[in-house]
């Protein structure tokens, strides 16, 4: 890869837009870009030795067809949606009947998806309050035979009392026709001209731009409209946009970052609050050098985490090794490490950024068409500051990985991962025993800690110092220990 | 009904044929580590250890092999390795002794001798046999061999050797018994009756089974060689066969029928001594039930069941009921019915399930698939934490110290909100700060 220039191209716009400060800007170019992940950095003295796979597998669900990298998003609290190509959308679940927990995969009848549909990609939020509400976006290609019809459907339920209840939603249907075939969709959380939030979908196409589809609030409908007011970044794009992550930093701050079709990563810091009514920054710059000959085969992923110490971009590629590229807040994307031995199981289709052991420390988790699961873990170097990625497991499966999710859904607090595959779901869950002898280890810690800190409190019985961790159910500052 | 998907498997090479029961896992060699035999169409009789995708050991017999079986047929304390053809050949190999000729040997001169690749003993026995036991089946200690013929006959043989002779070339297998039967016979076991004492019991096809009484403990203890129960008559068959027929819905009466007896009820149970036993059938019914004849459970599934084995997949000592259907849908189902479910992703030849060592040098339970590609797949880590899904917090509410810590919290243990959010702290938050 080469990077090609911190550049910085400020653009005036004409219209009323007004520019108030660009921070960073970087476009790279790597042969094939194939995920991108954002994350904290948070490097500190971590075990060296090598962890094996901390997971059992607790259900799979078989699906009727295949389904693809966009095809797995998260619904409310504790439900999945995936979309096969055949056009049938499931809804994965626990249920808890008769003080038994047990997996439920559910077809959900969509309203308006024809037979002859084949889903492209699906996503889901929840409306930022006060709004109430699940959104579901699902965007599918009509084929009839002659010409191919590309369509987005949003689904949303404004009956108050099942602006939740999915079976109401998907009957609740807004249906766009689109002029450019669909890749990934997403959503984020912009800061609206009021002062408030909203959370709208972006959907990035085949003809090299990304759309934007928000919520009128007077017509109670979403509808298109123009990226460059929100979204200042995600203009003049030098590729097809396969994957695109945007992170809501500190200080209404966002970071942005795109993979492209042709291998391009574009990166852009924005002052969201800008100075007045909404105005936004351009921060990217159209790549410059020659264009590499790129057919779609894989697309690129992003995924994110992030908090305040740092942050980290991870970018896989379908043919080379998945890079980490440190602190681009600070040093763009200057500072490439290597996850060594990732392009050995053919393209990385899939990543994500998680703390799987419990340690505070993220590691990487990366999906490949090669049937493997890998975790990283970054090991700092004795003598540098960059320290290096170690491949601390990996673990086959059954056909290639498509799409990674962390979430609870068992309701427990413990998440559970989820990996989608060719041919169907696979619910990963934390070896039981072992995690719950953690929790049994880490409640003493609490109880020990609080038992100091009251017996503190009550020698200085009137100190009204803020609590450092502030969890609401231990309040012990007024109360003696139990004894 | 809870599904998963194996990945952690072995294929090991197996360019032949066989049938169903010409396949079985056991301690081959006396090494306490189990190995895992397969009888061809042809002859062969291969021996597979570890991960290794050659079989270890390969031996030739007369004749097609239709059933292996590991087991101490000659009361030596130790196990041998027993093939039985069709054309009624019966071999016996020694593969103890394997084990030092072939680490001394190791691969300078792979066919030592041909002396040591022949049976330690063969003898021809009657023809069409179909399935094999090796058993204690008349409670005596010792144990018996029990061969089903496809001609729905089951005879029962006892090794009998000279006094002096400690060799066990010297001795042969004597007949104890013959029982006739009425239908198919498509599998043997021995399942503790209500007395504790071993019954043997062979499928009956319709989902029934039979109990044969083993006569010759009332009349001649010794059986030293009155080998003629069946010749007088066909009193002898009626009166030392029990025939039961379970009730349910039957389809077909004479849907082939599959059993597998004295599946391990764990420590807590072993108060009561009937033994428990599964059935299933090429159409889809699956049952559990005791030697009183009381049906713990009965599940009906929509695959062609064709092998039934038990295994302890969760490691608590009871044993599950595991059953394969043709198309590779393999039911893994507990006493309590709970069931989960793995799709082998190919047709399967034969099946069989069972402690093998494959990987890390320990015995683990492993389901074996033979397919029709020319592969033998071992999925050798099938173990489940628990058979039903659970959560975090069910763990967690077993174990008295975790209420108290909640106490100690002034966390409310009836919230599952806040017992819920607690555990995502301990988690996920304490280790940052």
């Amino acid at each position: 890869m080469i990077l090609v220039h911190n550049c910085i191209s400020v653009r005036k716009k004409e219209r009323r837009e007004q520019v108030s400060r660009v921070t960073c800007s970087h476009i790279v170019r790597e042969k094939k870009v194939s995920a991108l992940i954002w994350y904290l950095t948070d490097i500190r003295s971590c075990r060296m030795h090598r962890e094996s796979y901390p997971f059992v597998e607790d259900s799979f669900s078989r699906f009727p067809s295949q389904s693809n990298i966009y095809g797995l998003c998260q619904a409310g609290e504790q439900e999945l949606l995936a979309a096969t190509l055949k056009g049938k959308v499931v809804c994965f679940r626990y249920q808890e009947l008769q003080q038994k927990i047990r997996p439920v995969a559910k077809e959900v009848q969509f309203t308006y998806i024809p037979v002859d549909a084949e889903i492209v990609s699906i996503d889901a939020f929840n409306k930022s309050p006060p709004k109430r509400g699940l959104v579901v976006g699902i965007t599918f290609v009509k084929d009839s035979g002659d010409k191919a019809t590309p369509f987005l459907n949003i689904y949303c339920d404004y009956e108050p009392g099942s602006e939740f209840n999915l079976e109401s939603i998907a009957q609740s249907c807004l249906n766009l026709e689109l002029q450019f075939t669909p890749f990934q969709l997403y959503h984020t959380e912009v800061q609206c001209d009021d002062g408030g939030r909203e959370t709208v979908f972006l959907l990035s196409g085949h003809d090299q731009r990304i759309h934007l589809y928000k919520e009128n609030a007077s017509l109670h409908q979403f509808e298109e409209q123009p990226v460059e007011r929100l979204f200042p970044e995600l203009q003049q794009l030098p590729s097809n946009v396969l994957w695109l992550d945007v992170l809501s930093i500190a200080g209404g701050r966002r970071l942005s970052a795109f993979g492209c079709q042709n291998g391009c990563v574009g990166l852009a810091l924005v002052d969201q609050t800008g100075a007045g009514e909404g105005g936004q920054t351009q921060t990217h710059d159209s790549c410059s050098a020659s264009s590499h000959d790129f057919s779609c085969t894989i697309p690129p992923l992003v995924s994110r985490r992030g908090e305040t110490i740092g942050y980290n971009l991870l970018v896989t590629s379908t043919i080379e090794m998945a890079v980490v590229y440190r602190d681009v807040q600070e040093r763009g994307l200057s500072h490439p490490v290597c996850l060594l031995e990732s392009d050995q199981w053919d393209a990385v289709l899939c990543a994500l950024v998680i703390d799987l052991d419990f340690d505070g420390q993220k590691e990487v988790l990366l999906g490949t068409y090669g049937q493997e699961l890998l975790c990283y873990k970054f090991q700092p170097s004795e003598s540098g500051r960059d320290g290096q990625f170690q491949l601390q497991w990996r673990r086959s499966f059954k056909s290639p990985l498509l799409s990674i999710i962390y979430l609870d859904l068992t309701g427990d607090g413990l998440r559970e991962l989820a990996v989608l595959t060719l041919k169907g779901l696979h619910i990963l869950q934390h070896t039981l025993t072992s995690t719950a002898d953690l929790v049994l280890e880490r409640l003493a810690q609490r109880v020990s800690a609080l038992t100091v800190g009251s017996e503190l409190e009550s020698a200085k019985a009137q100190d009204t110092k803020e609590q450092d961790t502030p969890t609401k159910k231990e309040e012990p500052t007024a109360h003696t220990p139990s004894n | 009904m809870r599904s998963l998907n194996y990945v952690q498997r072995v294929s090991l090479d197996f360019a032949g044929t066989l049938f169903p029961h010409a396949i079985c896992l056991g301690d081959a060699d006396n090494d306490s580590l189990n190995e895992l035999v397969v009888g061809d169409t042809s002859g062969k009789l291969h021996v597979y250890k570890n991960d290794d995708s050659k079989p270890w050991i390969t031996r030739t017999c007369v004749g097609m092999l239709t059933c292996v079986a590991v087991g101490d047929v000659c009361n030596k304390g130790r196990n041998f390795v027993v093939a039985v053809g069709a054309e009624g050949w019966f071999h016996l190999f020694d593969l103890t002794a394997a084990t030092a000729s072939k680490s001394d040997s190791s691969s300078q001169h792979e066919f030592t001798s041909s002396e040591d690749q022949k049976p330690l003993f063969t003898q021809h026995i009657p023809a069409n046999t179909k399935v094999i036991l090796i058993s204690d089946i008349d409670g005596d200690g010792r144990c018996e061999l029990v061969v089903g013929y496809t001609d729905r006959v089951v005879r029962a043989f006892r090794w009998e050797e000279p006094s002096d002779g400690s060799d066990v070339g010297t001795g042969q297998l004597v007949l104890l018994k013959k029982w006739l039967l009425e239908g198919q016979v498509d599998s043997l076991s021995v399942n503790p009756g209500p007395e504790g004492l071993p019954e043997l019991m062979v499928s009956q096809p319709g989902c029934g089974y039979a109990i044969l009484l083993c006569s010759w403990t009332q009349h001649d203890s010794s059986g030293s060689g009155e080998e003629a129960p069946a010749t007088p008559g066909s009193e002898g068959p009626s009166r030392d066969v029990i025939l039961h027929l379970t009730t349910g819905r039957i389809h077909n009466k004479n849907v082939s029928t599959h059993l597998i007896g004295s599946i391990s009820k764990g420590s807590k149970e072993e108060s009561s001594k009937c033994g428990l036993f599964a059935l299933c059938t090429l159409d889809g019914t699956l049952k559990l039930m005791d030697s009183s004849e009381q049906l713990l459970w009965s599940v009906q599934v929509d695959h062609q069941l064709f092998a039934l084995q038990k295994l302890d997949v969760t490691g608590d000592g009871r044993e599950e009921v595991v059953a394969c259907a043709w198309d590779g849908q393999t039911y893994i189902i507990d006493h309590n019915r709970t069931v989960v479910r793995f799709q082998f992703d190919e047709n399967v030849n034969a099946f069989c399930a069972g402690q093998y060592t494959c990987k890390e040098g320990k015995n683990s339970p492993c389901l074996v698939y033979v397919s029709f590609s020319h592969k033998i797949y071992v999925y050798w880590k099938v173990e489940l934490e628990h058979m039903e899904s659970t959560n975090l917090l069910r763990v967690l509410e077993e174990k008295p110290e975790f209420k108290s810590r909640l106490r100690e919290l002034r966390v409310d243990t009836e919230d599952p909100a806040a017992v819920r959010s607690l555990v995502a702290d301990v988690l996920y938050k304490d280790s940052q700060t």
